[in-house]
């Protein structure tokens, strides 16, 4: 069976809701009911036939091609399968994903990997605002999963993060880590200001000295046995991750005091 | 313009019409006797059988004032579950717990609800409450003015001033916030909490003020009587949700010596420590001292399970509880030092044995209390559950078996604990046109509403009969308001605007003496902006004030 593909007939001047768009909900249906599905589209409702050329019947395996800025939503949910994006995407890309891979060739808006559960998405190019982090209000963000960014990430990274891994091989923006309540983040590049600020708990590892707040104190230089498992780890991964040199010596930074402190920045000596 | 509903089966209470099949004229808005033979009927509705009932009353339901506003900032993913399309008349917005004003308003008419009152509208947050409840729909609406821990009248109370200065600051007060009725909210406690207080009991003194709850609810409950508000005094009691309340509760009902007096959501406040979790139901004592003492009325505030949220002027017991909340963001604050305010998102879990009990023991209130003329049907919106489920409360009220049913999939240690499966009552179609329609007007002193007699207001509700009473009162066929048909088949028809309720007792006008020096010394604002004029609540052109008489005065 050949991927499920939807090819872009041309942009749209509104946003587009793709959620209806994912593996659990089209397995059992033909392709015209798959082209009947009618998205939101701006303030009207747009079948799917008409935005998009259909072909291919493997709805475990999603192909969107020509994909631009304004496809918001894609992999919403995902419960399983695999999804390959050519092109940019739009906001809350694979937000609540509970399994499967997302693979993006392009750049995201705001809120990738949004309160996203498990599994694994890759941008290749770069992330927006708000990456794995809750939705306004809410007070949890991604809960668990990992997520390969390959370019540079925007502000907020790790908002409000739960469990989870985030490996960016790029820069991150300011307020990295920012309420951060668990998980880990891996940066390669440089980082912007505030880095964890309000941070409770969880880990960000960096390879390249950051500007610390006041918020955090240095607690010396340690030997950590665990840092060459995670690291390990990461083998899997089609990564720059999986190439790195495996270390155990980090300079330990722990922090935000001003919330619960108990945060740490490890950074690679 | 002459309507006329044909064949109805009328329950109006008000007039002691109980099921009875009669004709229905409509003429300018009122309800007319027969018109004249040669009156030609311009629009004729044909019910023959259907339910015929004034429009519902809520006499306790927060939809107006701040804590609304922090309530809907505070829990955005309730909305999100939630999205309210606009349609060609209605506006968008959204739902569930802490609903937008517009939908407030249409989800009431939805459901045959042509009233609601707003019981905590701080005076001085009294102008925002009326703007927001300006903006919500169809339905007539007032406020409660809250008192008993503002700092100018426990300074009175500390300087044991007189009770006439206390009735008239309390009627200045009403006018002021044009309010129509007082309430008290943990008298003191508000205010006793800003000292480091974090209990209030009835005899208690606030160490600041060193004046007690009793005394306030003494003092507030004998100006409103003096006064003739007709809306007794609306309490929210001292130790809201604390085991062993009951006992505070009894004692506040023998504390005002027979003024009147409502008690609201008491189901909150009938707690006993009884049983191996130390916590009992208190129903049987409440009712049987209500079912005694003729000077108290009482709405339950009965808890549904599911999702809401909890908004209340008691920022001490709010704060107290705030471990509670679910999601785990909460809010308290004092709103110049008038009172205080607290939220925290709850759910209520029919596993829980806590709340398995507390629904049962608002049932149990609802179903030991004799009088329908003194009992009212709310869920204390949003604290309960939200006001979308009072269908769903009839049912279990009207319907034995339905309520033993869901009785049986509770928690089992609360299934014990409860009496609710030995009750056989129902309530009758009466009764609950009672509960929601003429007591509640009576209760809140409203001329001409919640009947349907010769020069009523018409407010109308028609259902269909159905033994699901769920159904039933949750898709009303036709709801009239003002004599304009503003829902069909449970669905916005036209959208109308109600009128505020209000009331004026008279007061010495040298009353504004030492308040103008007051509020120039310690207030935000001039006493000048604290006064809320007619015309704030009628220029825009779709309000009105409609003034009730108080007892023995003038409109």
């Amino acid at each position: 069976m050949s991927a499920l593909t939807f090819t872009l007939k041309q942009r749209t001047d509104q946003r587009v809701d793709m959620s209806p768009l994912v593996s659990q909900k089209m397995v059992d249906m033909e392709l015209p009911e798959i082209g009947a599905i009618e998205l939101q589209n701006g303030k009207s409702k747009v079948r799917v036939d008409q935005l998009f050329k259909i072909s291919g019947s493997d709805a475990q395996n999603i192909v969107i091609e020509n994909s631009f800025g304004k496809l918001d939503f894609i992999g919403r949910e995902l419960g399983g399968g695999n999804i390959r994006v050519e092109g940019d995407v739009g906001a809350y890309l694979g937000m609540g994903m509970k399994s499967g891979t997302i693979e993006v060739t392009g750049n995201t808006d705001i809120y990738p990997a949004c309160e996203m559960a498990n599994g694994v998405l890759t941008i290749n190019g770069n992330a927006g605002d708000f990456l794995a982090g809750a939705l306004p209000g809410n007070r949890q963000g991604m809960k668990g999963g990992t997520v390969i960014v390959k370019g540079n990430v925007g502000d907020r990274a790790g908002d409000h993060m739960r469990r989870g891994v985030l490996l960016i091989e790029g820069n991150v923006g300011d307020y990295c880590g920012s309420r951060m309540v668990a998980g880990t983040i891996a940066v390669l590049g440089e980082t912007g200001r505030y880095l964890g600020y309000a941070m409770n708990r969880g880990t960000l590892l960096l390879w390249n000295k950051p500007q610390l707040s006041v918020g955090f104190n240095d607690c010396g230089s340690h030997t950590l046995a665990f840092l060459p498992m995670l690291l390990a780890s990461f083998k899997k991964f089609n990564s720059k991750f999986s190439e790195i040199d495996i270390f155990n010596r980090v300079q330990r930074y722990g922090g935000d005091v001003s919330a619960k402190g108990r945060g740490e920045i490890l950074l690679k000596l | 313009m002459l309507t006329k509903l044909t064949g109805g089966i009328v329950y109006d209470p008000a007039n002691g019409v109980n099921g009875k099949q009669q004709d229905i004229f409509i003429e300018d808005g009122r309800i007319i006797k027969k018109p004249s033979k040669d009156a030609k009927v311009d629009k004729e509705y044909k019910i023959k059988d259907k339910v015929v009932m004034a429009g519902a009353i809520d006499l306790h339901t927060h939809i107006g004032g701040g804590k609304g506003n922090i309530a809907r900032m505070l829990m955005p993913e309730n909305h999100r579950l939630d999205a309210v399309a606009h349609t060609d008349i209605t506006r968008a917005g959204t739902g569930h717990a802490m609903p937008s004003t517009f939908t407030t308003g249409y989800r009431y008419a939805e459901m045959g609800y042509t009233a609601a009152f707003e019981p905590a509208v701080l005076p001085v947050n009294a102008r925002q409450a009326h703007m927001e409840m300006a903006d919500v729909p169809i339905l007539d609406k007032g406020g409660y003015v809250m008192l008993g821990s503002d700092d100018y009248l426990l300074r009175m109370m500390t300087a044991k001033k007189d009770q006439q200065a206390i009735n008239d600051y309390v009627a200045w007060t009403i006018r002021a916030a044009q309010g129509v009725g007082i309430k008290v909210v943990n008298a003191g406690g508000i205010s006793a909490f800003k000292f480091n207080q974090r209990k209030l009991d009835l005899d208690e003194k606030n160490s600041h003020y060193d004046v007690s709850p009793r005394e306030i609810l003494k003092s507030l409950a004998t100006a409103v009587k003096e006064l003739g508000i007709k809306h007794p005094l609306h309490v929210h009691g001292s130790n809201l949700g604390i085991p062993g309340n009951i006992e505070t509760t009894l004692n506040s009902i023998e504390g005002v010596e027979g003024l009147p007096m409502h008690l609201t959501h008491v189901q909150f406040h009938s707690y006993g420590t009884e049983g191996d979790f130390k916590f009992s139901s208190g129903a049987a004592q409440i009712a049987e001292a209500v079912n005694k003492n003729k000077n108290i009325s009482l709405d339950v505030g009965q808890i549904m399970f599911g999702q809401t949220v909890t908004a209340s002027g008691d920022n001490m017991r709010q704060y107290a509880n705030h471990g509670f909340a679910r999601p785990n963001k909460w809010v308290c604050m004092d709103i110049e030092c008038d009172a205080g305010c607290g939220l925290l998102p709850f759910k209520y879990r029919d596993q829980n044995f806590v709340n398995a009990l507390q629904w049962a023991i608002g049932l149990e209130i609802f179903l030991l209390v004799d009088d329908p003329w003194r009992i009212f049907l709310t869920t204390d919106h949003p604290n309960g559950a939200p006001f979308t489920s009072y269908p769903h409360l009839i049912r279990l009220l009207m319907d034995k078996s339905f309520r033993n049913d869901m009785l049986a999939t509770l928690h089992p240690e609360a299934q014990k604990m409860t009496t609710l499966a030995s009750i056989d009552r129902e309530y009758s179609l009466e009764e609950i046109a009672i509960l929601t329609r003429a007591g509640a007007a009576k209760i809140t002193g409203l001329v001409n509403r919640g009947a349907l007699g010769d020069g009523d207001w018409a407010d109308i509700t028609v259902y269909t009969e159905n033994k699901d009473r769920e159904k039933m009162f949750s898709k009303p066929d036709f709801v009239f308001k003002n004599g304009e048909l503003v829902v069909k088949k449970g669905k916005i028809e036209k959208v109308t605007w109600g009128t505020t309720h209000v009331v004026r007792p008279d007061y010495d006008a040298s009353v504004e003496k030492n308040l103008e020096k007051y509020f120039s010394r310690y207030m935000t604002m001039k006493m000048g902006n604290f006064k809320i004029s007619d015309d704030e609540l009628t220029e825009d052109g779709r309000g009105s004030i409609t003034v009730h008489p108080t007892v023995g005065g003038k409109v």
